[in-house]
């Protein structure tokens, strides 16, 4: 099926704008921010901080009064909001004021019957346009998927997950939307989603890693493609404090194990 | 004044299959519609009330239309633990159904997942098997059981999982001296399907109406009694305010009688 041009948001100087994330330093990495309407894959195996990342990314939107939602599939929104409350960056009445708006997603497939293992292809376009649907009642400017992975393990077959992940694309940019889509992945995957199919439709791909260095586990997160910018693609440390999210290069110094 | 000795609630009928009739055993109602199965069915459960627990398992009919027909006929129906499958079925799988299909035609809003909070979770599959054997589970003596009808488990699950279903209430039945009747409607099954269920049962009853002139003739016909098949007989029946009753007449051949 041939797939329409994505529309690409631009300034009047025919550069991408930018959806600053507010993340202290992945901005400059970033060369400004990701490019507006970007589909973007946060890879990483357990523990490295994907959920954190994106969960500030949406907070910074909202206190720029950006309309966020979060999708999430794994864990409930109750218990998100719990953890998220120890950040001293979360403020509840983004939640009550309905500009940080998280939808469990299992919810989503009990209102429409789709409990069960495998979708049909009439209910993944189903589970699609109640995604786009929830986009637009919200009026978000930024989604995050909590996780693409258990979403995609319903979809399961590569043919359906491309496909979806094509009109997913598609209608989110249409929307305005810049999304990031977390894809858990093992350590060693060598690759960035579980089928591989994903990272070939997204814009942007930021790995996120650990790594031992003398006795430490250190966050790593990497940028690795971001269409409609210049972006670092070197490795940095990303620190999980509680005012935020913190970026560091990643010296190389030191003995550093793998 | 319970008749403890009550096969199937007509007194006519209940002193000559006592003494063929096992402690334990599972009944076959079958019936035409028309015929006075769901009457029937009523007057064997309330033939036992007060004298053992009595469960009635409907599949169609209202609770409260289960209750006027049991106080209609001068029956307790407070001593039957009425028990409304369908509504239980419509309630868990049938309203969610419809609610699927409105959400899906419709489009899903905000409000239809109640923001953040959370749930529970919606059942998506209701078990009128666990339903029903949980509750023959919790029995520990003799009981008394109603299914009217059997009809609705066929139309919902697979044919070998209803067969499970009555093998396992004869077995209780067995195990614990009770006595279960289930209600089938005449030749709407197959062979496959009503030749087993036969075979498992102690008992099998027939109701047929027959039109004749202005009114209705009713016969009742037992057409299979466990190792009797000499009691087997087809009998007159009548339907007054007081329930079924027949004309009893004795069986041409009478081998066999136990002392």
């Amino acid at each position: 099926m041939a797939t329409a041009a994505r529309p690409e948001p631009a300034d009047a100087g025919g550069i991408r704008e930018r959806c600053v994330t507010g993340i202290e330093g992945l901005d400059n990495i970033l060369g400004g921010g990701i490019p507006r309407g970007n589909l973007v894959l946060v890879a990483g195996s357990v523990g490295t901080g994907k959920t954190t990342l994106c969960l500030e990314f949406l907070v910074r939107g909202a206190e720029k009064g950006e309309r966020t939602l979060f999708l999430s599939v794994t864990e409930a929104s109750a218990k998100l909001i719990e953890n998220l409350s120890t950040f001293e960056f979360f403020r509840q009445d983004l939640v009550s004021s309905g500009a940080l708006v998280f939808v469990d997603v299992p919810q989503i497939y009990d209102r429409l019957g789709l409990n069960h293992e495998e979708l049909t292809v009439e209910e993944i376009d189903l589970l699609l346009k109640s995604f786009l649907d929830l986009v637009k009642e919200v009026g978000a400017q930024r989604v995050i998927v909590d996780s693409l992975t258990s979403v995609c393990y319903r979809i399961r077959r590569d043919e359906r997950i491309r496909d979806f992940m094509l009109k997913l694309s598609q209608g989110l940019a249409a929307l305005g939307c810049t999304t990031l889509l977390v894809s858990e992945i093992g350590q060693s995957a060598g690759r960035y989603s579980l089928h591989g199919v994903e990272e070939a439709i997204v814009d942007g791909v930021i790995l996120l890693g650990n790594a031992r260095r003398q006795g430490d586990i250190l966050r790593i997160l990497q940028v690795v493609k971001m269409r409609g910018t210049s972006h670092s693609r070197a490795q940095y440390v990303m620190e999980l404090t509680p005012i935020g999210l913190l970026m560091a290069p990643h010296l190389k110094g030191g003995r550093q194990e793998t | 004044m319970v008749d403890d000795q009550s096969v199937l609630g007509i007194r006519e009928l209940d002193s000559e299959l006592y003494p063929y009739m096992p402690p334990g055993w599972l009944g076959l109602l079958v019936g035409h519609s028309g015929s006075g199965t769901p009457l029937f069915a009523k007057q064997f459960a309330q033939a036992m009330v007060g004298a053992s627990p009595v469960l009635y398992y409907t599949t169609y009919e209202r609770t409260e239309d289960v209750h006027r027909a049991f106080r209609d006929f001068g029956w307790d129906p407070d001593g039957v633990q009425i028990v409304n499958l369908s509504e239980e079925y419509f309630r868990n799988v049938l309203v969610h159904s419809l609610e699927v299909s409105q959400l899906r035609e419709r489009g899903l809003k905000l409000s239809d997942l109640d923001g953040s909070k959370p749930r529970p979770p919606t059942p998506t599959t209701y078990n009128m098997i666990s339903r029903l054997l949980a509750d023959l589970a919790a029995l520990d003596g003799r009981f008394r059981l109603v299914l009217d009808s059997l009809d609705f488990f066929f139309e919902v699950l697979e044919p070998t999982e209803v067969m499970t279903v009555v093998r396992q209430i004869r077995h209780r039945a067995q195990e614990l001296g009770g006595q279960a009747l289930l209600v089938v409607q005449g030749e709407f099954h197959e062979r496959r399907i009503s030749g087993p269920l036969e075979d498992m049962a102690d008992l099998v009853v027939e109701l047929s109406a027959r039109p004749r002139g202005e009114s209705y003739e009713h016969t009742l016909a037992v057409r299979k009694i466990r190792n009797h098949p000499e009691r087997t007989r087809i009998l007159p029946a009548k339907m007054t305010g007081s329930g079924l009753s027949v004309v009893a007449t004795e069986p041409t051949a009478k081998p066999g009688r136990p002392g």
